[in-house]
C-alpha cells in the first residue's frame, strides 16, 4: 500500500515552487559546471593521476580539480538549500536571499567593470528576489506576520 | 471608584485665579534640565529689541539697560517684511565664547546638573539616519544657528536671575466658549537647550509652552473633563485625553501630572523617552522622487514603508528632575493674562533671538498669542479647535442636544411618510396624462413639458425615499447612542485618538554596548574608508563605496537585531538595479517577448470567440 502524504495544510504559492524550480535548474547547472573542467582537462580519464600541484602552483590539472570541487560544493550547498526551501524552513529564505544577494553584487561588480556578466544567472537571482519578497511568501517562511510587520 | 480627587470640582463662582490654582498642572521635569518657567518681566529687562529688516539690515532699537514691559509694547511703525526681536544674549567674541563655555561647565559641576543620555538616540536609528543626521548637522552651518556659547551664556544669565528671585512662573488664562470652561496655562523659559543640551533638534532664545485644561459646568460646579497637552507632531484630537483615562493620565489631588520634554520643554502624559522624527529638508523634486519612489516600494514591491532620511531624536522626558506644583518641592506662580495684557496682545515680534534660519526651528518664538510670522496663534483665538473638540459639547449639553437631533429626525420621518405617497401619487397622474398625449402630433410641445416635469417629480421622490432611508439608519445609530449615553456607559476614552504618543520603550538591543560604540564610531570610520579608497583604489571607488556602504548597513543590522530585514531590503534594492539592467541590454528581445506575447493572447481570444 503506497504511503500516505502527510499534509501540512498549507499550500504552496506558485512563487514557492517557482523558485524551487529554478533552484533545481541552477543545482544541475552547478553539477555541469563542477563536470565541465574535469571533461575538458580530461581529469576523469587519468583519474587524478596527474599531478596538482607543480613547483608549489596548481597544474591545469589541479585548477580543474579545484574549480570542479568549488561547484561541487555550491551545487551541495544549492541542494540542502532547495531541501530546507520545499520544507518552508525559515533560516532557507534568509540564507538564499544572501546568497542571491552576494551573487548579485558580484554580477553587478562584473557588469561594471569587465562588461562579462553572466546574465542567465542575473535574471534567474532577479526572479527569485521578487518571488521572495511576495507578502505570502514571506508569511509562509514566518518573516512577514499577518499585519504586514516583519517579524524581526 | 471614582474619588473627588480623580473628579474634582470646583464652584461655577470662583474667580479665574481661583479657577486656575485648583487645577494647576504638577509638571515633572528631567534630571539636567537648565531652564524652568520663569517671568517674563525680568526676562525683557534682561534683553534689547531690535528689528530686522527685509534687506536683511539688523537695528537696535532699545539698549537693554532701558529695555522694560512697557518699552517692548510701544507702537513701531515698519516696513512689510520686518521682523522685531528680543536677544537675551548678545554676540560673543572667541575669548568670551571660551569663558562662557568654561563657566557653565563650573555651574554644572557645582549645582549637580548632569544628564545621562542612556542609549543615545544615534544608537537607536540605523545607519542611513545617522548619514542623514550628518547632513542635518552640516546643514546647521548653512542655516541661522545659535551657538553652543549662547545657550552657554543663557543659562549662565538664567542662573543668575534665578538665584536673584527663585520663582516659578505660569500665566494663565480662562476663556468661555461653547459651554466649555477653558484654562490654559501658559509657561514661558529663557531658552530651549534641546540641541545642545539633550541632542535634540534644535536651540532657540525663549520658549512658550502650554497645557489647556477643558471644564463643563452641572449644577453650580465645573468638573474636568479633558486635557490637552502641546507636543510635537501631534495636532487637534490626539493632544488631549480625558480626565478619568487613567491610563494615560496621573492625577494628584485633582492636579494633573506633566513631563516636560529635556530641553524642548514639550509636554507629555507619561513620563518616558520620546522618538520624534526629523525629515531632512529637501527641494521639492527631491521629495516628489521620494514619494514616488515610497509608493513604488509600499504598493508595487508591497514592502513596509521606511524612510532612512528621517532623523530620530529623543526627547527625554523622565521626569526624574525637578517638580513644581502641589505637594512638589517647588510651588507655582500664577499670573492672569487675557487679551487685554500688554505685552501678550500688542508684541508681534519673537521674544528671543531671529537666528535668520529659514526653516524657523532655532529663531525664537512669538509670545503666546502670536506665530512667528505675527499672525493669530490658534491655541489662543480657538484653543477648543486646537484640541479638536469644537465637535464635542460638554457632557450635560450632550444628552440634550442628542435627544433634540433624534426629535428632529422622527419628525422629519413622520413628515416624509406623508410626502412620499403624495409624491408618488403625482407622479402616477403625470403618467396617465403623458400616457394620453401620445399619438397626437400637436401636443408634442405639452409632451415634452410634461415629460421634464415627470423627470423632475421623479427625482424628488427618489431623493424623498432615499432621505427616509437614510434617516432611518441614521436614527438607529443616534438613538442607540442616546440609550448608551442614558445608561452612562462611558466612551472608549482613545477612541478619538489616531496617533498616540507612546514613549519608546526601554531598548533591549541585542550587544547593546557594542551598538553604541558602533554608533558613535561608523560614520568616521565610513569617512575613513573612502579616502582608503580614494588613495589605494581610485578606479574601484564607486563600486568599492557600495560594497562598503552594504557592509557597514549588515553590520549594523546584526547589532540592531534586523539582519533579516536589512538583508531583504538590500537585496531588493540590487535586484532592481539588475533588473534595470538587463532591460538596457535586451530592451529588443523584451520587446519582441512582449509583443509575441500579446499577439499570441489576442488571437486566442479572437479564435475562442469564433469558436463560440
Amino acid at each position: 500500500m503506497a504511503k500516505k502524504k502527510k499534509k501540512t495544510g498549507i499550500k504552496r504559492p506558485i512563487a514557492v515552487t517557482l523558485t524551487a524550480v529554478i533552484i533545481t535548474v541552477l543545482f544541475f547547472v552547478r553539477i555541469y559546471q563542477a563536470i565541465k573542467p574535469l571533461v575538458e582537462e580530461k581529469t576523469l580519464r587519468t583519474a587524478l593521476a596527474l599531478p596538482i600541484f607543480a613547483d608549489g602552483n596548481l597544474t591545469a590539472h589541479g585548477m580543474a580539480v579545484a574549480e570542479s570541487i568549488l561547484f561541487l560544493l555550491l551545487a551541495i550547498g544549492t541542494m540542502v538549500v532547495l531541501i530546507g526551501f520545499l520544507h518552508m524552513r525559515r533560516w532557507s529564505w534568509v540564507f538564499l536571499m544572501a546568497w542571491i544577494g552576494v551573487s548579485m553584487v558580484v554580477d553587478l561588480g562584473k557588469y561594471f567593470y569587465f562588461g562579462v556578466p553572466n546574465y542567465v544567472f542575473m535574471i534567474s537571482d532577479v526572479i527569485i528576489v521578487f518571488a521572495l519578497s511576495q507578502a505570502d511568501v514571506q508569511r509562509i517562511f514566518g518573516i512577514r506576520s499577518d499585519t504586514g510587520e516583519n517579524i524581526i | 471608584m471614582k474619588t473627588s480627587f480623580d473628579h474634582p470640582s470646583i464652584s461655577v463662582k470662583s474667580t479665574d485665579l481661583e479657577l486656575l490654582r485648583r487645577f494647576e498642572p504638577i509638571v515633572h521635569y528631567t534630571k539636567g534640565e537648565q531652564f524652568f518657567p520663569f517671568d517674563v518681566e525680568r526676562y525683557v529687562e534682561e534683553c534689547s529689541l531690535w528689528a530686522h529688516y527685509p534687506d536683511g539690515r539688523e537695528e537696535l532699537l532699545v539698549k537693554q539697560e532701558e529695555m522694560t514691559l512697557e518699552k517692548l509694547v510701544e507702537e513701531r511703525p515698519a516696513t512689510f517684511g520686518t521682523i522685531h526681536f528680543l536677544r537675551f544674549i548678545e554676540t560673543l567674541s572667541l575669548s568670551e565664547s571660551a569663558q562662557v563655555l568654561a563657566e557653565q561647565s563650573r555651574l554644572r559641576k557645582k549645582l549637580g546638573k548632569h544628564f545621562i543620555v542612556g542609549m543615545g538616540r544615534l544608537a537607536r536609528g540605523g545607519f542611513l539616519p545617522r548619514v542623514a543626521d550628518a547632513l542635518f548637522s552640516l546643514s546647521l552651518l548653512m542655516r541661522g544657528k545659535v551657538s553652543p556659547a549662547t545657550a552657554a551664556a543663557a543659562e549662565l544669565a538664567y542662573e543668575k536671575m534665578h538665584q536673584e528671585n527663585e520663582k516659578y512662573t505660569y500665566y494663565g488664562r480662562v476663556v468661555r466658549q461653547n459651554g466649555w470652561t477653558v484654562l490654559q496655562y501658559w509657561y514661558f523659559f529663557c531658552y530651549n537647550s534641546w540641541r545642545s543640551g539633550f541632542h535634540g533638534v534644535n536651540d532657540h532664545e525663549s520658549d512658550w509652552e502650554m497645557v489647556t485644561l477643558y471644564l463643563y459646568e452641572n449644577d453650580g460646579n465645573l468638573f474636568p473633563e479633558w486635557a490637552a497637552f502641546a507636543s510635537h507632531d501631534f495636532h487637534g484630537d490626539d493632544l488631549r485625553r480625558r480626565w478619568d483615562d487613567r491610563e494615560q493620565m496621573d492625577l494628584v489631588n485633582g492636579h494633573p501630572m506633566v513631563y516636560a520634554g529635556a530641553g524642548s520643554h514639550a509636554s507629555y502624559f507619561r513620563q518616558g523617552e520620546y522618538q520624534a522624527e526629523v525629515s531632512l529638508p529637501q527641494p521639492g523634486w527631491l521629495a516628489g522622487l521620494s514619494r514616488a519612489w515610497n509608493k513604488f516600494w509600499t504598493q508595487t514591491l508591497g514592502q513596509n514603508e521606511s524612510n532612512p532620511f528621517r532623523i530620530p531624536f529623543v526627547d527625554f522626558a523622565r521626569g526624574d528632575g525637578l517638580g513644581i506644583g502641589e505637594g512638589q518641592a517647588k510651588a507655582w506662580s500664577p499670573v492672569l493674562i487675557d487679551e487685554e495684557t500688554p505685552w501678550a496682545s500688542l508684541y508681534r515680534g519673537l521674544w528671543g533671538l531671529f537666528a535668520r534660519d529659514p526653516v524657523s526651528g532655532e529663531n525664537a518664538p512669538a509670545g503666546p498669542m502670536y506665530n512667528r510670522d505675527g499672525s493669530p496663534r490658534s491655541s489662543w483665538y480657538d484653543p477648543l479647535g486646537f484640541a479638536g473638540l469644537d465637535k464635542t459639547p460638554p457632557p450635560p449639553l450632550a444628552l440634550k442636544l442628542l435627544e433634540e437631533n433624534c426629535n428632529e429626525i422622527r419628525s422629519r420621518q413622520d413628515e416624509l411618510k406623508t410626502l412620499i405617497p403624495q409624491k408618488a401619487n403625482e407622479l402616477q397622474v403625470l403618467g396617465m396624462k403623458l400616457k394620453g398625449l401620445e399619438d397626437h402630433p400637436h401636443l408634442a410641445k405639452i409632451y415634452a413639458l410634461l415629460q421634464k416635469r415627470i423627470n423632475t417629480v421623479g427625482e424628488e421622490l427618489r431623493n424623498l425615499r432615499r432621505e427616509r432611508m437614510e434617516n432611518g439608519a441614521l436614527l438607529q445609530g443616534m438613538t442607540q447612542r442616546l440609550e448608551q449615553v442614558r445608561s452612562g456607559v462611558a466612551d472608549n476614552p482613545h477612541a478619538h485618538i489616531q496617533k498616540m504618543a507612546v514613549p519608546v520603550e526601554a531598548v533591549e538591543m541585542r550587544y547593546a554596548r557594542a551598538a553604541e560604540t558602533w554608533a558613535a564610531i561608523s560614520l568616521s570610520l565610513l569617512v575613513f574608508a573612502v579616502a582608503g579608497l580614494i588613495f589605494f583604489a581610485p578606479s574601484y571607488l564607486w563600486a568599492g563605496l557600495a560594497v562598503i556602504l552594504i557592509l557597514f548597513v549588515i553590520a549594523e543590522s546584526i547589532l540592531r537585531g534586523a539582519f533579516i530585514q536589512t538583508v531583504s531590503r538590500v537585496t531588493l534594492v540590487l535586484a532592481l538595479i539588475t533588473t534595470a539592467i538587463i532591460f538596457i541590454e535586451f530592451w529588443k528581445y523584451i520587446l519582441v517577448i512582449v509583443l509575441v506575447v500579446l499577439g499570441i493572447f489576442l488571437m486566442l481570444q479572437r479564435l475562442r470567440e469564433i469558436a463560440g
